[in-house]
């Protein structure tokens, strides 16, 4: 099944326990909805990144579960109620964490993958 | 650990809250979505649409959302436990089966499991049981006998293999001085026994090595039933005396707990002062055995030869007749369930037989019903369920309704147990300690599990052909054709076939020994004959002359009453067991050597024993009442002993033997008479050789005196009373019952054994029928077409006979075979337990045979009479 229409082919996949970071990430400034989340997320990476609905849900339950973020209520500044997620503090601290171990991630690939010279 | 937690607590509260948050949530999602497509221009009807495909599957969404709240395997387990009740309620009359068998196999199991943990496996309880070790001595020509207590003395001096010793025996005395006189029963033991059965006193102290000092004031230790009963539970009993066979003994201590050692169970204990003949000679034979405690590491073997070379030490210093004689050692575990591992071991393996049956029967209709359900398995493989899950839940399902089957049985074997309790032998030591304790609630619970295992792999194995477009396309008999479940269920009928066979032989073979046991003519008539048991107390009864003059005047007292025929004592009585036994040999022939002397019971009787018993003479007279004090000894033998020497009983009459063989002292008695032989050890026991000699000539205070009847015995009970009363009401009755009585109960024990036999293979002839009858009839419903087909090409009623017989007669033909072949093997195992008849008896083998070939011709009966009534064309039409 697919969530967004046309496709690019390139398109990348999230890796594996990446998307609770990238959501932390995007709940960093503002507290947002769900739709907003998945918006941030594709306008952030230019379109790179497919966030499938099937995927974003279960994973806002899961940090919710762990209690890195909390949901209430609001209403949206064009007027319709929404669910809005916003970080707590553990969900902070936990989002340091994640973004220094995801950077040296990063960098060990780049320094593998770089061209040799 | 904090995700745990918050789901456990969704899990508790907030469920269904998250739901109805989780819908409205995704609403304003696709509003979302859909405000922003309107914004582009798009028409109201296509902005929604576009907004859903844009938003994907919700209920995939909702569905992955829910799971990150769930535990998933829980909870999938949970539906799968619902759904499995669901099924097996769906199903009734194949659960109530299924659960109804399964309660059978496994309540037998463990029932008998808990009498066989009771006897047998569970420890004894004494400090290091298991090194407790029973000592006797032993010569050429029987192990096991009383050891003399020189020898005693050395052993305990001089072993290097225990760590202690202790000898003990046992004493009836009689009680007076505290109202009717009564016979009481003493464990009379040296003071290291206390220490080795681990007992404790409640009040007072308990025997110590000074209490064994012969010229020491008599004590007693008595225990506490003894003094909560006779002793009205005196809390000031220490130091005050009761009187023992008129010698004053005084409680030094009541016993917390009775060890148990003695059976049956004894009321007080005497510290062992050996008598003057004990402690000179070595050949002093009393009925004195030893308990000792192996040191830790050392085997028995070991302990055997170290006293082995102190015998042998003993006979090199001092010989004499019983230079030969060894140490004889037992583990007391073992001494005290010998014969009995045996019984054990048999009723065990026929119960795990009956288990199998079950097990086959459930595996069976498991196996048809997984047929009937190919098609439902079929469908919910088309939309959608994994395979692993079907299985899952084919698992969980059979699981379920064997732990249901297992809980039963675990209720049943209670009611089990309380039979055991009411009908099973009184002499079988802890068999009334059988609990559903926990070794034994462990042991159902791994049976269960093991049956629940086996059972579960059926549907499985099966369920493994089910292929899913030739079961939706054809009709259900799909899977039920393939050559595995065929293979399986022709072993399942000649495994029931087999088992059948085996418990048949089994119990036929024991119900023809009972039959044989209860019908053996036991050589005399034990109709009418009342048995009254005396042991005269050693006061006022001390000399011969009034030991002979009490019963003289109780005979004629009794003989004088109305209703009673004739009256004669004996101090042995049939069935009564070995109340004595020694050597002998023939003056008149050979001398045996040493190793050869052969052994013989001896038994007092009197003048008119012989004659109110109704044995037979073969040969020459009864004792008479010339054979008295001072003139020449005489005796009576049986035919088995008469055979022994001479070919006719009569040539036996006016030779001699001499009691105690050619190397003991002894007196040597003229042989006056041959009397039949009657069973002196049980009925079930085969006829030793026996002497009697005359009650007048050799005295005992302890005889039976047996009662003649005109009429009904028992109601004679009260005149004898009476009798016995008027002539002296200081002498306690130690039993008083008629004949019969007497000898049965020497047949508890096989009654017991066999009766559970016959009831286990009753129970495998239902099983093994249910479930052949399973087998066969589904046979014929999966070859409703065939048979249809050839029905319509003119085939009759007979071919159709043949053709489906022909398989159930290949089957039952081999399980017949295997039965018997297993019997034939099983019967080696049976030879302790057959009485008068052969293990390979043909008569059984033949019956078992019989039985096997009804179970299997009625359980075909119904499915073949089914097979010729298929209308072909209704039949073919289904199709």
């Amino acid at each position: 099944m697919s969530t967004v229409d046309n496709l690019p082919n390139d398109r990348l996949e999230l890796l594996q326990g990446t998307l609770e970071v990238l959501i932390l990430r995007s709940l960093k400034l503002q507290p947002n909805h769900a739709y907003g989340v998945s918006q941030f997320l594709q306008q952030q990476s230019d379109s790179q990144f497919l966030v499938d609905n099937g995927s974003l849900y279960p994973a806002l339950q899961r940090l919710l579960q762990c209690e890195w973020i909390s949901a209430q209520w609001k209403t949206s500044p064009n007027g319709r109620r929404a669910r809005y997620y916003s970080l707590t503090p553990a969900g902070r601290k936990q989002l340091v964490k994640a973004t220094s171990k995801w950077k040296r991630f990063a960098l060990a690939m780049a320094r593998i993958l770089a061209p040799e010279g | 650990m904090r995700q745990w937690w918050s789901k456990v607590a969704r899990a508790l509260g907030r469920r269904r809250n998250l739901a109805n948050e989780l819908q409205l949530e995704m609403e304003a999602h696709l509003q979302f979505l859909i405000e922003e497509n309107l914004e582009r221009g798009m028409p109201p009807e296509e902005a929604r649409a576009a907004a859903r495909r844009h938003f994907g599957n919700a209920a995939s969404v909702r569905e992955r959302s829910y799971q990150s709240w769930q535990f998933p395997t829980i909870e999938s387990f949970l539906q799968d436990l619902r759904f499995a009740a669901r099924g097996i309620w769906r199903a009734r009359v194949f659960s109530f089966i299924v659960i109804l068998t399964l309660a059978v196999g496994i309540g037998a199991n463990t029932a008998i499991f808990s009498a066989v943990y009771a006897v047998l496996l569970k420890p004894l309880p004494f400090p290091s049981g298991e090194r407790l070790v029973w000592l006797g001595e032993s010569s050429a020509k029987a192990s096991g006998i009383s050891v003399t207590w020189i020898n005693f003395e050395h052993w305990r001096m001089e072993n290097h293999s225990f760590e202690s010793m202790a000898a003990f025996q046992k004493a009836d005395l009689t009680l007076t001085g505290r109202g009717q006189a009564v016979l009481t029963h003493a464990g009379v033991i040296t003071n290291e026994f206390f220490r080795l059965t681990g007992s404790r006193p409640i009040l007072g102290r308990l025997l110590t090595a000074s209490d064994d000092e012969p010229r020491s004031v008599a004590t007693v230790v008595v225990t506490r039933a003894f003094w909560a009963e006779t002793l009205s539970a005196d809390p000031e009993i220490i130091g005050k005396t009761i009187t023992l066979n008129g010698t004053a003994y005084i409680v030094i201590g009541v016993l917390g707990r009775d060890p148990g050692f003695f059976l049956p169970p004894v009321d007080y204990y005497l510290p062992l002062r050996p008598s003057a003949t004990q402690t000179s000679k070595r050949d002093a034979h009393e009925w004195m055995r030893v308990l000792g405690l192996l040191k830790p590491g050392v085997t028995l073997s070991q302990a055997r030869s170290d006293l082995d070379m102190i015998m042998q030490r003993l006979a090199q210093a001092d010989p004499g007749p019983e230079s030969d004689h060894r140490a004889f050692a037992e583990l007391l575990t073992e001494h005290r369930t010998g014969d009995l591992r045996h019984v054990f071991l048999v009723l065990m393996a026929s119960v795990c037989l009956v288990l199998v049956l079950a097990c086959a029967n459930i595996g069976g209709l498991l196996l048809i019903r997984m047929t009937t359900r190919a098609r439902e398995m079929a469908i919910r493989t088309a939309i959608g369920a994994a395979r692993s899950r079907l299985a899952r839940q084919l698992v969980t399902e059979t699981a379920l309704i064997t732990l249901i089957g297992g809980a039963f049985g675990i209720g049943l074997a209670g009611f089990g147990l309380r039979a055991i309790e009411v009908l099973g032998p009184r002499d079988i030591p802890r068999l009334s300690e059988a609990r559903l304790n926990l070794p034994v609630l462990i042991f159902a619970a791994a049976l269960t599990l093991a049956v629940a295992l086996v059972c579960s792999l059926v549907p499985l194995v099966s369920s493994e052909k089910v292929n899913l477009t030739i079961v939706l396309k054809e009709s259900s008999t799909g899977s039920g054709t393939s050559r595995i479940g065929h293979a399986l269920r022709g072993g399942l009928v000649i495994a029931e076939i087999a088992v059948a066979v085996i418990l048949l032989f089994t119990s036929g073979i024991l119900l023809r020994s009972l039959w044989a046991a209860e019908a053996l003519n036991p050589g005399f008539e034990s109709k009418q004959l009342l048995a009254l048991e005396l042991q005269l107390p050693p006061l006022p009864y001390k000399s011969e002359g009034a030991i002979l003059d009490f019963y003289g005047r109780l005979e004629a007292a009794l003989r004088a009453q109305p209703g009673v025929e004739s009256v004669g004592a004996v101090n042995c009585p049939p069935a009564a067991g070995d109340c004595r036994d020694w050597w002998y040999s023939v003056v008149e022939k050979p001398t045996p050597g040493p190793q050869d002397v052969p052994v013989t019971l001896v038994n007092m009787a009197d003048t008119a024993y012989f004659r109110t018993m109704r044995i037979a003479l073969v040969a020459g007279r009864a004792f008479s009442d010339e054979d008295g004090v001072g003139r020449p000894t005489v005796a009576v033998i049986n035919e088995e002993i008469a055979r022994a020497s001479w070919k006719d009983p009569r040539s036996a009459l006016g030779q001699h033997i001499k009691v105690g063989g050619p190397y003991m002292e002894g007196p040597v008695v003229e042989i006056v008479g041959v009397a039949a032989n009657v069973p002196q050890i049980g009925l079930d026991s085969p006829p030793l050789p026996e002497i009697y000699l005359s009650a007048n000539q050799r005295v005992d205070a302890a005889l039976v005196v047996m009662i003649r009847t005109k009429g009904n015995p028992e109601s004679m009970i009260a005149t004898v009373r009476q009798t016995l009363a008027s002539i002296d009401d200081n002498v306690p009755i130690q039993s008083l019952k008629t004949a019969d009585t007497w000898l049965g109960a020497t047949l508890v024990q096989r009654r017991f054994t066999t009766l559970l036999l016959v009831l286990f293979a009753g129970i495998a002839v239902i099983l093994a029928s249910i479930g052949c009858y399973g087998v066969f009839n589904y046979w014929v419903s999966c070859r409703r077409q065939e048979i249809a087909i050839r029905m319509a090409m003119g085939a009759g009623t007979i071919a159709i006979l043949r053709r489906t017989g022909r398989q159930v007669a290949r089957l039952g033909v081999i399980g017949l075979v295997v039965g018997l072949t297993g019997s034939w093997g099983a019967s080696r195992w049976l030879d302790s337990l057959v009485f008068g008849v052969s293990t390979h008896d043909l008569v059984i083998f033949s019956s078992a045979a019989l039985a096997a070939f009804l179970i299997v011709l009625l359980s075909a009966a119904v499915p073949l009479w089914r097979a010729t009534q298929i209308d072909p064309i209704e039949a073919l039409h289904e199709a």
